[in-house]
């Protein structure tokens, strides 16, 4: 990409979808810049995997335009198909075809070295396995070999980690980290937020078809997301003297004292100052704790707005 | 955000020049698999081999009122239908509702593979079986009761390449209608006994009931075993089943490619 303002590689606009009565995807807009990684997250049926089918040219849109690499991905499907690499949800191989066959089967005339990518992807002793022997994790992993395949330009994830156990789905991440290290771009669909907000560039929100809010992960997490807290035990002296002290920290907005404990509330800026507050004080308490807000915070206070009710000191 | 847009690392120089297409790959991928499938090699290969040794030796080697040839070459000549019928009814719709089931068909269509490739793959493995198990067939016939003369080549080549493609379509057909790997082989198997205990592999029109006589010539699988039968055997042409198979394959085929693009 030599150009400064390059175009996006998706452009949605005003994309509808509506099965029977119900709409599915309601005047969404989203672009996808070169070499991003882009999530697109919310519940289930939010949405996401009809907006990706649209732009695979698997459904047909009932108003609105997509672009993909500047092709019409319905009347330009042949050739756009060649260029997007995707693992589509609930999508297999059949059980008893293996991992080279499947190489075979799915490489075009721009394929790249298959036994290099399962080398890299941790399955190159895997390479005469049949499919339906894999575990999980084996098998997502290929489906990110068979995707990256073809050197797509656009690489579209959706649920990569689905049904998972805790280890497969680390390994897949990792294997999803290598891509965003290697500069592709992906729009990862994904409802695991921790790990959109440690893969993603930026995040689109989605709620029944809508689009709530967009942003890099900690724009969200700082417009939604609650204050961040620092808990600890009440620190030795006048007591009422250390809450005004600490209300008047910088970043801190509350201070709220339970029995013999204080949770300040405040942005992340909050932390630090309370933390050198204790340390002044010439004794942190070993019963410190902080919690700061993350992306699924954030998400949860999009998709279910509420008013907290505190005991400000 | 990153500065570059693909990953370079492992590519391999372009082999466009001699790169198989798309649809070269599938059929090729879809014939090796074929032959690992247990149902393909049990029930077309191995079930019409034995039922036809076990029914064959079951009415003697004399012609009479029931059998108007050799019995035993009367279920030679019929089993080759068997085969289609197996191959049509129950084989193909297993393995195309298994892979929609299983997504297998999403994969291909999302991976470019063009419009009616999978459609061609499934033709090319279905007239597969049926040539390989048909061969089978009559290869363990010739030695325990021989293979009957042919009376009309050309026509029962013709039957057997019509009837094979025919069933093969209605295969397509049924495998993308049916919900699930399970529904097709319950609906398979219920189209493909009443099929062939009546109308092929069973006891002869003779000896059933007018009603069910009457019946028995009107299922497709009976109509297209007489099209090959009967000119095999020297007791009619065929001619009117041929066509009404060819009919019947014709219309099967049409729906079974706008079903199948994908």
């Amino acid at each position: 990409m030599t150009s400064s303002t390059p175009e996006p590689v998706v452009r949605v606009r005003g994309l509808t979808k509506t099965y029977g009565d119900r709409v599915v995807v309601d005047a969404l807009d989203l672009d996808v810049r070169p070499g991003e990684v882009l999530g697109l997250i919310g519940a289930n049926g939010a949405g996401k995997t009809t907006t990706v089918e649209c732009l695979q040219g698997l459904r047909r849109p009932d108003t609105g335009t997509i672009r993909v690499l500047g092709m019409d991905p319905l009347r330009d499907a042949a050739r756009l198909r060649g260029l997007v690499g995707s693992q589509l949800q609930d999508s297999g191989l059949p059980e008893r075809m293996r991992v080279h066959e499947a190489l075979s089967l799915f490489s075009g005339p721009r394929a790249r070295d298959g036994d290099r990518l399962l080398e890299r992807f941790g399955l190159a002793g895997r390479r005469g396995s049949a499919f339906g022997g894999m575990s999980g994790g084996e098998r997502q992993r290929l489906f990110l070999v068979l995707a990256l395949l073809n050197q797509p330009r656009l690489v579209i994830l959706d649920e990569l980690t689905q049904g998972l156990d805790p280890a497969a789905r680390r390994e897949v991440w990792a294997a999803v980290a290598q891509l965003r290290n290697a500069g592709t771009t992906v729009l990862l669909v994904t409802h695991e937020l921790d790990q959109a907000e440690l893969l993603c560039d930026r995040v689109v929100a989605m709620r029944a078809g809508r689009v709530l809010d967009r942003g890099t992960p900690a724009e969200l997490v700082a417009r939604h997301a609650a204050n961040a807290t620092v808990q600890f035990g009440l620190p030795p002296g006048p007591t009422a003297e250390s809450l005004a002290a600490l209300h008047a920290l910088p970043g801190v907005h509350d201070v709220v004292r339970s029995g013999d404990r204080v949770t300040v509330h405040g942005d992340r800026t909050a932390i630090a100052h309370t933390g050198a507050w204790l340390v002044t004080r010439g004794r942190v308490p070993a019963d410190l704790r902080v919690d700061v807000p993350d992306l699924e915070e954030a998400l949860l206070a999009l998709l279910e707005p509420r008013t907290d009710v505190r005991e400000v000191a | 955000m990153n500065s570059t847009t693909a990953v370079h690392t492992g590519t391999r120089p372009d082999t466009a020049g001699r790169h198989r297409s798309a649809t070269r790959r599938l059929v090729a991928s879809e014939l090796r698999l074929f032959g690992r499938d247990p149902l393909t090699l049990t029930f077309v290969l191995a079930f019409p081999i034995v039922s036809m040794l076990v029914i064959g030796g079951s009415f003697g080697t004399t012609p009479d009122e029931v059998f108007p040839v050799n019995p035993a070459h009367w279920y030679v000549a019929s089993y080759f239908t068997v085969v289609i019928g197996a191959t049509g009814l129950v084989m193909l719709p297993v393995h195309i509702a298994s892979y929609r089931e299983r997504g297998v068909l999403r994969r291909l269509t999302a991976s470019g593979f063009p419009r009616w490739s999978f459609a061609l793959a499934q033709l090319v493995i279905g007239l597969a079986a049926v040539t390989v198990s048909g061969a089978a067939l009559l290869s363990v016939a010739a030695p325990v009761y021989g293979v009957p003369h042919v009376d009309h080549v050309a026509r029962v080549v013709l039957g057997m390449a019509v009837g094979a493609a025919t069933f093969v379509s209605l295969g397509v057909l049924l495998g993308t209608v049916m919900p699930s790997a399970r529904a097709a082989q319950a609906v398979g198997l219920l189209l493909f006994f009443p099929s062939f205990l009546l109308g092929v592999g069973g006891p002869p029109p003779a000896v059933m009931s007018p009603a069910l006589r009457e019946l028995a010539g009107k299922l497709p699988l009976a109509v297209a075993n007489d099209a090959i039968r009967e000119p095999w055997l020297g007791i009619g042409t065929g001619t009117g089943q041929l066509l009404a198979t060819a009919v019947l394959g014709m219309a099967a085929a049409g729906l079974a490619a706008r079903r199948t693009s994908l």
